[in-house]
């Protein structure tokens, strides 16, 4: 079974060496002078205002862990649709109870309004 | 796939009408949020009836997973009991602060599931997801409710500590299972007698389990998160946390320890008696120290959850879940007054907020009086019964010396919880206000309260039930 | 031979997953932390490859590195955290730290040092047939034997939901959101108000 991998394997590796060689290259061939102006962070001829990073919203952790939580449940759909013929019902009827338990929570979120923006 | 709706009616229908409550709140506007409140009290009415029609059958359902046992109805029907004592407890302390009572109500059912589900866990697999469900929701109320920065603490604090301890537990299960091959807990003891000579993958992944179960009980040294959680959160959460989950780890604990390892406990005794005996050393007499009275209260559950590793050490587990309910009983009762006082504004924090409560209200001073002598044991209430059944097992046991380290250890006791009686009765009160409770609270709470003295004066029938389990 | 590049690429991927882990607790800006744990997920996913797990493998990949990761790059870029204050304990209890972790490391050797490696049911890994279908044999096997464990799971992930919600979701207190049906709904005498004879004592002549 593994060996249907091999060419994955392959990718890989020469993503690799295609992502890291040109770091490599400029390291050792390009001329390297630095002094203090050179180092220096640049703001438009000022010196930097603030952190590049910003803060963010805590919606978006919110939209974050909720899409989280529905990937999970595909995770799940992937198995079952493949086996779902071979089991029958009792099957059917234990994704159905799996995906009523997160349409309630679909319902809860979406009354509550977490899903809006604005 | 063997199912049998009768015999998962209990978590069935308290899953189902979480999920209706759930969504039925959203449709209802403000002034009918105690319609969420009654709901929540009739299933868990419900759920504890049909708990309680299971006491003669024994099942094992669902490719294992599932077991419900008699131990396993004694369990849920106390944490649904406990439950309605809580939500009674709690609604007025709620609607006079605004809180969000719904997710309070709907988070603690999802708890009060997970409690379910751990205490029929028929294997680690379900074990496992038990805790989760029961520790997820709790983690969100600590957290929810934030009224200052001791709150945000108490919840980072309790979430971090619970996820390694979850950590730790599912290490231990995946030792376990990969050192046997097992997961039904049924299946298990086999396997383990198989092998000629003691296992030391399986030992190490036992290891791991304790210590995770011993994360849940709050036993020294895995207790960090207790006195912070007890402090920093709200009453009525503190209510929540100290009582029902500790039934349900006993559930855990038993099944683990009993279940699996009854035939070999020289296994995990030795983990057991030190974290007894650390719980009981350090619970005790950091007690002493404290000013704060839900921190107080949170070392007195650690010497508590000493007494009940104690009768596990003597392989009483009758005992042990003697100990666990008496102690849910109490705590309830006492943490139940906290939070029926803290009202107009007032929250109980300190022991000197209790000062000449006998002067403002004499009747929940009594109570109060009553659950605090139960706590330290004062016979004849059943604080006294449960220490004295523990003690005795440890005498049947052959380790006495455990037997007077115990009762050392409850004389300390005894003189913190006196302190609060004395600030009750002979201390000035700072500021005079009217305490009004109402009417059903006040008939639940007396109940609750004399019931742990009625309980140890007439202890035979639940220790009869007690003695039934194992 | 097929073994020794089994084990050539077993060493390969728990380098890998070693090296990230501990540059996850030695990299200075969180941000870079957070995408070392990146590597080391792949590098996991490429050891469960390795034992014929594909699905969990491709999933590991999917859920954690696709969706959670993103999530502690919120975290981390949300609480716009100076990782230096936090650094400053470190020193402090870095001797506590290596006792503990020693005391495990010590325990975990010793252990395996009295374990009877080939007595547990681990055995040699059987090489699959080609056709062999991973997702196929966990379906067979959620479905059926655990498929109580399996609900158990999705009532997890809807308390997560409401756990979520309840957390950082504070209500439309602060929004100025519009509402499309109540615009449209509005008639003339919701926006204007006609005032007939002002009198001369009136207070609107001021």
């Amino acid at each position: 079974m593994l060996e249907n991998y091999l060419p994955i394997v392959v990718f890989i590796a020469v993503g690799m060496v295609i992502g890291v060689a040109p770091i490599v290259l400029g390291k050792l061939l390009g001329p390297n002078k630095p002094n203090t102006a050179k180092l220096s962070p640049y703001e438009c001829g000022f010196e930097a205002f603030e952190d590049a990073r910003a803060q963010f919203d805590v919606r978006f952790y919110l939209v974050a862990i909720l899409f989280i939580i529905f990937d999970l449940e595909i995770a799940f759909l992937f198995p079952w649709a493949v086996v779902f013929q071979q089991l029958g019902w009792p099957a059917i009827f234990a994704m159905g109870v799996f995906l009523l338990l997160l349409t309630v929570g679909f319902i809860y979120e979406w009354k509550k309004g977490a899903l809006e923006w604005e | 796939m063997d199912f049998s709706l009768k015999a998962m009616l209990p978590e069935i229908f308290l899953a189902t009408m979480t999920c209706v409550i759930l969504v039925l709140d959203l449709y209802l506007s403000d002034r009918f949020r105690r319609v969420t409140y009654l709901l929540s009290q009739v299933t868990l009415v419900f759920a504890a009836v049909f708990a309680i029609a299971l006491w003669d059958n024994h099942f094992v359902l669902m490719g294992g997973h599932f077991v419900s046992d008699k131990l396993a109805v004694v369990l849920k029907t106390s944490v649904f009991i406990v439950g309605f004592c809580i939500f009674t407890y709690v609604y007025d302390y709620l609607r006079e602060r605004d809180i969000r009572i719904s997710e309070y109500y709907i988070l603690a059912l999802f708890s009060m599931l997970g409690m379910s589900i751990l205490i029929s866990a028929g294997s680690l697999l379900t074990l496992y997801l038990g805790l989760e469900l029961l520790s997820l929701p709790l983690y969100a109320m600590v957290a929810m409710i934030q009224r200052q920065n001791t709150a945000s603490e108490a919840a980072m604090k309790y979430f971090v500590m619970g996820a390694l301890a979850s950590g730790m537990l599912l290490f231990g299960i995946s030792l376990i299972y990969g050192s046997t091959g097992q997961i039904h807990l049924d299946a298990l003891p086999v396997a383990i007698n198989m092998a000629e000579q003691p296992d030391m993958l399986l030992l190490l992944g036992v290891v791991f389990v304790v210590i995770g179960i011993g994360f849940k009980f709050g036993a020294v040294p895995f207790h960090m998160w207790i006195p912070d959680v007890y402090q920093g959160s709200l009453s009525p959460i503190v209510l929540f946390v100290a009582t029902a989950p500790k039934i349900a780890a006993f559930g855990m604990l038993s099944r683990f320890l009993w279940d699996m390892f009854g035939a070999a406990p020289e296994t995990w005794q030795s983990f057991i008696l030190i974290m007894a005996v650390l719980s009981l050393l350090l619970g005790n007499i950091a007690a002493i120290a404290q000013t704060n009275i839900k921190r107080l209260l949170g070392y007195s559950t650690i010497g508590h959850v000493g007494f009940i590793f104690l009768a596990i050490y003597a392989g009483n587990f009758a005992a042990g879940a003697f100990y666990v309910l008496a102690y849910a009983l109490m705590t309830l009762a006492a943490f139940g007054i906290l939070v029926v006082l803290s009202q107009r504004g007032i929250e109980i924090e300190d022991i000197t907020d209790l000062a000449g409560l006998d002067k403002q209200h004499r009747w929940l001073a009594v109570m109060m009086l009553l659950v605090i002598f139960s706590l330290a044991g004062v016979p004849p209430s059943i604080g006294f019964y449960a220490k004295f059944v523990v003690l005795s097992a440890l005498v049947d046991a052959h380790v006495a010396y455990l037997a007077v380290f115990g009762l050392v250890m409850s004389a300390i006791a005894a003189f913190y919880y006196l302190r609060v009686v004395k600030v009750m009765y002979f201390d000035e009160p700072t500021q005079t206000r009217e305490i009004t409770i109402p009417h059903g609270t006040n008939v639940l709470l007396s109940i609750n309260t004399l019931a742990t003295w009625v309980l140890g004066i007439l202890p035979g029938g639940l220790m009869a039930i007690c003695l039934l389990l194992y | 031979m097929e073994i020794d590049w089994l084990k050539f690429f077993f060493y390969c991927y728990a380098a890998l997953a070693l090296f990230g882990a501990t540059m996850v607790i030695f990299s200075r800006n969180s941000v870079r932390a957070v995408l070392f744990l990146v590597l080391t997920f792949v590098a996991s996913a490429g050891l469960w490859m390795l034992l014929q797990a594909e699905f969990l493998a491709l999933i590991l990949i999917l859920v954690y590195v696709g969706a959670v990761m993103v999530l502690f790059l919120f975290v981390v870029m949300m609480l716009n955290m100076n990782l230096s204050p936090l650094k400053e304990g470190f020193v402090r209890y870095l001797p506590l730290g290596i006792l503990i972790a020693a005391t495990i490391v010590a325990q975990l050797v010793w252990v395996y040092k009295n374990t009877d490696m080939a007595a547990l049911h681990l055995g040699e890994l059987a090489q699959k047939p080609a056709d062999y279908s991973n997702i196929t044999e966990l379906g067979l096997a959620l479905y059926t034997d655990y498929l109580y464990p399996f609900e158990i799971a999705g009532v997890i992930l809807l308390v997560a939901i409401i756990a979520a919600i309840a957390l950082t979701f504070r209500g439309p207190q602060n929004r100025r959101s519009q509402n499309i049906a109540v615009q449209v709904a509005t008639r003339k005498d919701d926006r204007l108000r006609v005032i007939k004879d002002v009198g001369p004592d009136s207070d609107l002549k001021a």
